[in-house]
C-alpha cells in the first residue's frame, strides 16, 4: 500500500512540474537572438585582443571584422523580422490535458506490465539474520562463517554433503578435503569424497576416488557403499573376475532385502563371464543415473552408455589437450568391449601426448592394464 | 520497495521523455514559449528520475539484494565493496542504464548551460535528445530490464566476471560513455539546425564545447581501456584492432574531424554542411559501436550475455536514428547557405586536409570492421581482418596527417603563407630529426622506418611547442615580454598545443614499443635468471594466497641491473571460486616510461613455470600522450571564450537590444 502511495506522489509531482511550466510561461516570446549576438560580439572582442597582441596582422583583423560585422547585421535583421511574427496561443489546454494523462497512463500501464509491486526489498544481510528454513540461506550463512573461520572443520563437514546434493561438486570436493584435513578421516567423509570425485568424472571411478574408498573400507570394513564403488572400479578397469568376486562378497554380507541388492545382482550378471559384446557396464554420472539405467531395457542402457562415451569423445575432439579425458575414453571403450575404438582413442591420445612424455607413459600404462595392444600404436 | 520505486522512476522517465519529444517541437514550430519551456524542465526531471533509478539499482548491488535477477547474475556478497559499485555497469543491463544516465545527464547539462541559446534551437536540441532517450529507455525496459525480480530470491550471486573485477571497470566505461554519449549532443544540435533550416557561426560556437568535452572523455576512455586490456589480459598487447576497439576508435576519429571542422565553421562560417554531416556521422558511429558491442554480433569481453531480440531492437534504433538523420540531412542540407571562401593553403585548407584524412581513416576502419561480419552473414565464410590490414591502410594514412599537424596552427585564416610556416618550423624539424636519430642510436638497430616514425613523433611534439614559441614571439622579443605574451595567450591555444604534443608523445610510444619490444618465453625453475631489456629477473618461486573471492598462485621475481637489485614484483594466476574462472595478473614494473611485463603460463613438470617476459620500451608514452591530449581538451574547455554569454549575460541584454534595434 505504502508503495502505491509513493508511486502516486511521484507521478503527481512529475505531472505537476510539467504542467506548472506550461502554465507559468504561458506567454509567447519573440525569437530570442541575444545569444547569437553575444557570440559575435565576443568574436569581435577576441579579434581585437588578438590584433593588440600582434597574433594576427591588422589587415587580417580588418577582413575578419568585416565578416563578423556582416553576421551581426544579418542576425539583427532577422530579430526585427521575428518581432512582428504572430504567435498562436491555441491548444494550450489540449497540451495540458495530454501531459496530465500521458504521464500517469504510460507510467502505470508499463509498470503494471513489468514491475513486481508485491515483492519487498531483500538485502542479503537482513535475510541472513532471519534465514528460517531456507536451505540456500543457511548454506550462504555457513559459507560466510567459513570464510571468516576457514579452520572450522565441523562447518566443512556439515556443508560437504549439502554441496554434493546440490551438485556443486567442486565445492563439495573442497569441503570434504578441508573436513578431512581438519578433523581427520572418517568412513563417511572418505566415501563422500569418493562419490563426489566419481560424480565429477562422469561416473568413472578415478584413482583418487578408489584410494578414498579403500581407506574408508580400512576404517569400517563392512561398508557396502564403499565396497560397491571399489568393485565398480574393478569392473570399469575390465578386471571382471575380481569385480564379480567383490560384488558377490557384498551380496553375501548384505541382508537379502537390502535396497542395493538389485544393483549388485545386475553387476554380478554383467561381470559374470558374459561375452564381451553384450557386456553391460553401467557407468552413469551419479548413483541416481545408475539406478535409472538399471530400470532400462538392455538396448536403452547400452545406448545411454554409448551416448555418454560419445559425448566425451566429441569433447576431446574439440579440446584434445586433456589427459584425464583421454585416459577415461580409453578406459570407457575397453569397458564397453570396443577394442577398436579403444585403440583408436589411444592412438589419438598419444598424438597429443607423445609416448616419450610422462602423460604418454600414463596412457600406455593404462592401455596395458586394460589389455590393449600397445606395440604398433606408438609408432 | 526502493527497487520498485526505482523501476517506476525509470518508467516515469520514459513518459517524461515522450512529452519532451513531442511538445517542444510543436512549440518551436508555433513559436510558443510555454511549450518550448517544457524542454529544459522536462530534461532535468528526466535526469532526476533516471538518477534515482540508477541509484536504486546501485543500492541493490551494494546490499546484495539477490531478489533482483540482474544482481544475482552479476554480483556476489563476498565481492569487495568497490566492485559492488562498479559491478552495476559490469553487465549488459547495468551498462545500458549507465548509457541512459549519461545521456540524460548531457540533456540536463544542455538545459542548464543552454540559457544563451535561442529558444527554438534549445527546444529542438532537447527534443532530439529526448527521442534518443525514449528509444533507449524503451530498449532497457523491454529487452534489458535490470529491475526484473526473482521469487524466491537466491541466497548467493553468481559473481561478477573476474576479468571485470578490477579498478579499470570503475573508470573505463563511465569515461567511454561520457565520450560516446556526449556526441549525442552534437547530433541533436545538427538535427535541430536541420529542422530549423538555419545554421551559422554561432551554432558552431555552441556545439564546440560539447564536441570538445565528448572528445576529451572519449580520448581518456579509449586510453584507459587500452591500458586495462594491457595489464589485465596478460598478453602484453595494448591495441588489438579488435572490432570492439575499432567501434570506439571510429567515433573518436570522426569526433576529431568534427572538432576541427567546427573550428572552421565558427571562425569562417565555411564547411557548414560538412560539419553537420560529421556531427551526424560521429554519433551514428557511436550508435553503431553500441550496436556491435551490445547485440552480440561480436564476441568479446564486452559482449556479456547476448540475446538476439536485443540485437534487433538496437538495430531498429540504429536504422531509425541514422536513417532518419541522413534523410533529414538530404532534405534540408541544400537549403543551408554556403559560407566563407578560402584559399587551399590556409588554416581552413589544412583543417580540410585533416578532415579528409580522418574521414578516410574512419572509413578504412569501418570497412575492416564490418567486412568480415557482412561476409560471414552472406556466405558463412569466416575471415579475420587483423593488424596487417590496419597497419598498412590506417598507418599509411596517418603519416601525411602527422606531418601536416604542426603546420595547421601556424597558417593564417583565409590565405596562409606555407613558406613562412615552413621557415618557422625549420627549428622544430631539425630538433625532431636529431632527437629521432639519438633515440635510434641509443636503442641501436631495428628497421630504418623506425627512425622516420620517431622523427614524425618528435615533429609533432616540437611543432606544437614551436606554435606556442612563435605566438609568444620568443627570440624576437625580450624573454620577459614574450613570457607575458605567452601567458596572455587564449587557453584554447594551449589546449591545441597540448593535444598536438600529446599526439606526438603517443606516436613516439607506439613506434618505440612496436620496434624495440622484446618477448621472452622461458621455462623457469626456482632460482633461474632471465635477461630482458637490460635487466635480470630472478624467479624466487611460487606461493599460494587467498583473496576475498579467489585463490591465487603467485610467483615472485627479483629484478636487478648490473648486480644491484632495483625492484621486485609478483605475477599471479587467480582462480575465482564462484565462477571457477582463471585470470592472470601480470607483474608489471615501471622504469621511467618503459615497463617490464611478467606473465605466468602453465606449470611445467618437475616444478617451475612457463614465464613470458616482455620489455616494453616507452610504452607509458602511449597512454601518457593520451592523457596530455585529454588535459589539452580540458584546458580548451576552460577557455572563457567558450562560455560566452552565459555568466556575463545579465549585464548585456539592455545594450544588445539597443544595438539590435539600431
Amino acid at each position: 500500500m505504502f508503495l502505491w502511495i509513493i508511486l502516486a506522489v511521484l507521478t503527481a509531482a512529475v505531472a505537476a512540474v510539467l504542467l506548472a511550466t506550461l502554465a507559468r510561461s504561458a506567454r509567447s516570446s519573440a525569437p530570442d537572438r541575444a545569444g547569437e549576438i553575444a557570440v559575435y560580439r565576443d568574436q569581435l572582442a577576441e579579434l581585437e585582443r588578438d590584433r593588440d597582441h600582434g597574433l594576427i596582422s591588422a589587415a587580417e583583423a580588418e577582413y575578419a571584422k568585416a565578416e563578423i560585422g556582416r553576421r551581426l547585421l544579418a542576425v539583427a535583421g532577422e530579430a526585427e523580422k521575428g518581432a512582428d511574427c504572430p504567435t498562436a496561443r491555441t491548444g494550450m489546454t489540449a497540451t495540458g490535458v495530454a501531459v496530465t494523462l500521458l504521464v500517469p497512463a504510460v507510467g502505470l500501464s508499463l509498470y503494471l506490465l513489468l514491475g513486481s509491486p508485491q515483492l519487498p526489498d531483500q538485502p542479503l544481510e537482513a535475510r541472513l539474520e532471519n534465514p528460517g528454513n531456507n536451505m540456500a540461506l543457511l548454506v550462504a550463512k555457513a559459507e560466510r562463517h567459513l570464510a571468516q573461520n576457514p579452520n572450522d572443520g565441523a562447518g566443512w563437514d556439515l556443508l560437504a554433503p549439502i554441496y554434493f546434493k546440490a551438485m556443486r561438486l567442486g565445492d563439495a570436493e573442497l569441503a570434504y578435503r578441508n573436513a578431512i584435513r581438519l578433523l581427520g578421516t572418517s568412513p563417511e567423509r572418505l566415501a563422500g569424497l569418493g562419490e563426489t570425485l566419481i560424480a565429477a568424472n562422469d561416473g568413472i571411478v578415478t584413482e583418487d576416488a578408489r584410494l578414498a574408498f579403500e581407506e574408508s573400507i580400512r576404517l569400517q570394513p563392512n561398508n557396502p557403499r564403499a565396497r560397491f564403488y571399489v568393485a565398480l572400479g574393478l569392473e570399469q578397469a575390465g578386471r571382471n573376475e575380481e569385480a564379480r568376486t567383490a560384488f558377490e562378497a557384498i551380496a553375501a554380507d548384505s541382508p537379502t532385502d537390502a535396497p542395493w541388492m538389485d544393483l549388485i545382482r545386475q553387476h554380478i550378471a554383467a561381470t559374470g563371464g558374459a561375452p564381451a559384446e553384450t557386456a553391460e557396464a553401467p557407468k552413469g554420472p551419479t548413483a541416481d543415473d545408475m539406478a535409472a539405467a538399471g530400470e532400462m531395457s538392455e538396448g536403452d542402457r547400452q545406448d545411454m552408455i554409448r551416448g555418454m562415451v560419445d559425448s566425451l569423445a566429441a569433447r576431446l575432439q574439440e579440446d584434445p589437450n586433456n589427459l584425464e579425458g583421454w585416459l577415461r575414453l580409453v578406459r570407457s571403450y575397453s569397458v564397453l568391449g570396443d577394442k577398436d575404438k579403444a585403440a583408436e582413442a589411444l592412438r589419438t591420445g598419444l598424438r597429443n601426448f607423445p609416448a616419450e612424455g610422462d602423460e604418454g607413459r600414463q596412457l600406455i600404462a593404462l592401455a596395458r592394464e586394460v589389455g590393449l595392444a600397445v606395440e604398433g600404436v606408438t609408432q | 520497495m526502493i527497487i520498485e520505486v526505482g523501476h517506476y522512476a525509470l518508467v516515469l522517465a520514459l513518459a517524461t521523455a515522450l512529452v519532451v519529444s513531442i511538445v517542444p517541437v510543436i512549440g518551436a514550430r508555433r513559436n510558443d514559449a510555454a511549450m518550448m519551456a517544457l524542454a529544459p524542465v522536462g530534461s532535468i526531471v528526466m535526469f532526476l528520475l533516471v538518477l534515482f533509478s540508477f541509484s536504486a539499482l546501485t543500492w541493490a548491488y551494494v546490499v546484495s539484494d539477490f531478489s533482483l535477477k540482474n544482481v544475482w547474475e552479476n554480483s556476489h556478497s563476498m565481492m569487495p565493496a568497490v566492485y559492488k559499485f562498479s559491478g552495476v555497469w559490469g553487465n549488459h543491463e547495468g551498462s545500458m542504464m549507465l548509457w541512459l544516465l549519461i545521456l540524460v545527464f548531457f540533456s540536463a547539462l544542455v538545459a542548464f548551460f543552454g540559457r544563451n541559446l535561442p529558444d527554438t534551437l534549445r527546444a529542438n536540441v532537447l527534443a532530439a535528445q529526448a527521442w534518443i532517450t525514449t528509444a533507449f529507455t524503451l530498449f532497457i525496459l523491454l529487452t534489458s530490464n535490470p529491475f526484473l525480480r526473482l521469487n524466491p530470491a537466491p541466497a548467493e550471486g553468481q559473481d561478477l566476471n573476474p576479468i571485470l573485477q578490477d579498478p579499470g571497470l570503475a573508470v573505463h566505461p563511465p569515461l567511454l560513455y561520457l565520450g560516446y554519449v556526449g556526441f549525442s549532443v552534437c547530433f541533436s544540435f545538427a538535427v535541430a539546425a536541420l529542422m530549423e533550416g538555419r545554421i551559422d557561426a554561432a551554432w558552431a560556437r555552441w556545439v564546440r564545447p560539447w564536441t570538445l568535452a565528448a572528445w576529451t572523455f572519449l580520448t581518456a576512455g579509449i586510453a584507459m581501456g587500452s591500458y586495462w586490456a594491457y595489464y589485465e589480459l596478460g598478453w602484453g598487447g595494448w591495441w588489438f584492432w579488435d572490432p570492439v576497439e575499432n567501434a570506439s576508435f571510429m567515433p573518436w576519429l570522426a569526433g576529431t574531424a568534427l572538432l576541427h571542422s567546427a573550428l572552421v565553421m565558427e571562425k569562417r562560417e565555411a564547411l557548414k554542411i560538412w560539419t553537420v554531416l560529421l556531427a551526424i556521422m560521429t554519433f551514428s558511429l557511436s550508435l553503431l559501436g553500441t550496436f556491435l558491442v551490445r547485440s552480440g554480433v561480436l564476441t568479446s569481453v564486452h559482449a556479456f550475455a547476448t540475446d538476439p531480440t536485443r540485437g534487433i531492437f538496437i538495430l531498429a534504433i540504429l536504422m531509425l536514428f541514422i536513417g532518419g538523420a541522413f534523410a533529414l540531412f538530404a532534405w534540408r542540407a541544400p537549403m543551408l547557405k554556403a559560407g566563407g571562401l578560402f584559399a587551399p593553403i590556409s588554416r581552413e585548407g589544412s583543417l580540410v586536409l585533416n578532415n579528409l584524412i580522418l574521414t578516410v581513416a574512419t572509413a578504412t576502419i569501418l570497412i575492416g570492421t564490418l567486412y568480415p561480419l557482412v561476409l560471414e552473414t552472406l556466405t558463412g565464410e569466416k575471415i579475420s581482418v587483423g593488424a596487417p590490414f590496419f597497419n598498412m591502410t590506417f598507418g599509411l594514412l596517418m603519416i601525411p596527417l602527422l606531418i601536416a599537424v604542426p603546420f595547421g596552427p601556424m597558417l593564417a585564416w583565409k590565405r596562409g603563407d606555407l613558406l613562412g610556416a615552413m621557415q618557422r618550423l625549420y627549428g622544430a624539424a631539425g630538433l625532431a630529426l636529431v632527437a629521432g636519430l639519438v633515440l635510434y642510436y641509443i636503442e641501436n638497430g631495428g628497421p630504418v622506418m623506425a627512425v622516420f616514425g620517431l622523427v614524425i613523433a618528435f615533429w609533432g611534439m616540437f611543432g606544437a611547442l614551436a606554435d606556442l614559441w612563435y605566438r609568444a614571439n620568443f627570440g624576437k622579443l625580450p624573454v620577459g615580454v614574450a613570457w607575458r605574451r605567452l601567458t596572455g595567450l587564449p587557453r584554447s591555444a594551449f589546449g591545441t598545443a597540448l593535444a598536438h604534443f600529446g599526439l606526438g608523445v603517443t606516436v613516439l610510444g607506439i613506434i618505440m614499443v612496436t620496434t624495440y619490444e622484446t618477448e621472452t618465453v622461458v621455462e623457469m625453475k626456482q632460482g633461474m635468471t632471465v635477461e630482458a631489456g637490460g635487466y635480470s629477473l630472478v624467479f624466487d618461486g611460487m606461493r599460494e594466497a587467498v583473496g576475498p573471492n579467489f585463490t591465487e598462485e603467485r610467483g615472485h621475481f627479483t629484478i636487478s641491473q648490473g648486480g644491484v637489485v632495483v625492484a621486485d614484483t609478483w605475477s599471479s594466476k587467480r582462480l575465482y571460486t564462484a565462477r571457477r574462472m582463471p585470470t592472470t595478473e601480470a607483474g608489471i614494473v615501471t622504469f621511467g616510461f618503459s615497463q617490464l611485463y611478467v606473465s605466468l603460463g602453465d606449470p611445467i613438470a618437475g616444478g617451475g613455470m612457463v614465464v613470458r617476459i616482455w620489455w616494453k620500451p616507452f610504452i607509458l608514452c602511449i597512454w601518457g600522450g593520451s592523457l596530455i591530449m585529454m588535459v589539452g581538451g580540458f584546458v580548451s574547455l576552460s577557455d572563457r571564450r567558450l562560455r560566452v554569454g552565459a555568466p556575463r549575460r545579465k549585464a548585456r541584454p539592455a545594450r544588445l537590444a539597443m544595438e539590435a534595434a539600431e
